[in-house]
């Protein structure tokens, strides 16, 4: 496997930690009263909102309401994950 | 509503464009199988689910379904970068590039287009359900024929990843069939449609 900057690196654990929800939201969707599935997915959402923050500040939105509105709209100064390396 | 994320649900990072692999690959968008008809079969099928729990499981699914439609869009688009015309003609994606050229367009390996025919709404949750497992295995074999067609680790580890998510859902739907079935008679489960007969 290629080697991963600090971006890729980053993109990388919010890959992981949403494919954490995705599968605790398919699992909860069929068992919605499992303490456990519940705390599970308490957690990595946690951790998801952070990552998700933190990239957005360094590297650009990922949803285009975390784009900046000052000077140029975000959302159009960062790639689009098609491309090799940005995802 | 949907809200679109830019970034893909698993990593998909090419380095050998290969045309030959695209034209087979590009049966997971469009074919009969493919990632664009299990979308749209489980997002149009879950006005008729009879319970909270089913609606969230076809909505849920549907939805991780147009993600997994972005990712073979993805390996499509890299697979043909830099295509030269020799290795156009070579390749055989000549016969895809004379309608298409590069661009990523829904249609099967046989070059039959996208077609909602390939899957059914029924109205009845029992029939949908039934219907949705055996798609997440048809889905599944297909994966299984392209590793069988794919030697490039690039291309293999996304579709490993892609085939392991049609036994998860299948997991899913089938637990989804469960909580339908337990909610009608269980002296015979098709004794009425729960999203249209509605008995006392």
């Amino acid at each position: 496997m290629a080697i991963l900057n600090e971006k890729q690196q980053l993109m990388r654990r919010i890959q992981q930690e949403s494919f954490a929800l995705v599968e605790a939201n398919l699992y909860l969707d069929s068992h919605p009263t499992c303490p456990m599935g519940l705390k599970y997915f308490a957690q990595h959402k946690k951790e998801y909102d952070e990552l998700m923050e933190k990239y957005a500040e360094k590297y650009g939105p990922i949803k285009a309401g975390q784009s900046s509105t000052e000077k140029k709209w975000g959302w159009v100064t960062t790639p689009f994950p098609w491309e090799r390396g940005e995802s | 509503m949907w809200q679109y994320e830019k970034k893909l649900q698993y990593p998909v990072n090419i380095k050998n464009p290969n045309p030959a692999l695209a034209k087979v690959i590009v049966s997971q968008l469009g074919g009969p199988d493919g990632e664009l008809g299990a979308a749209l079969r489980y997002l149009n099928q879950r006005y008729a689910a009879p319970c909270r729990e089913v609606q969230a499981v076809l909505s849920d699914i549907g939805t991780e379904e147009l993600s997994h439609m972005e990712m073979i869009g993805t390996i499509l688009y890299q697979l043909t970068r830099n295509l030269s015309m020799k290795e156009i003609k070579e390749s055989g994606f000549d016969v895809y590039f004379v309608d298409h050229t590069t661009g990523v367009y829904p249609i099967a390996a046989s070059g039959v287009p996208f077609t909602a025919a390939t899957f059914q709404s029924t109205g009845d949750a029992l029939a949908d359900l039934n219907e949705d497992l055996a798609a997440e295995q048809k889905a599944r074999v297909t994966y299984d024929n392209i590793l069988r067609l794919a030697d490039d680790p690039d291309v293999r580890d996304p579709i490993k990843f892609l085939r392991a998510r049609e036994i998860v859902h299948f997991q899913r739907f089938g637990e989804a069939q469960r909580i339908v079935q337990d909610m009608l008679d269980s002296k015979n489960f098709y004794a009425f449609n729960p999203s249209f007969d509605k008995p006392d």
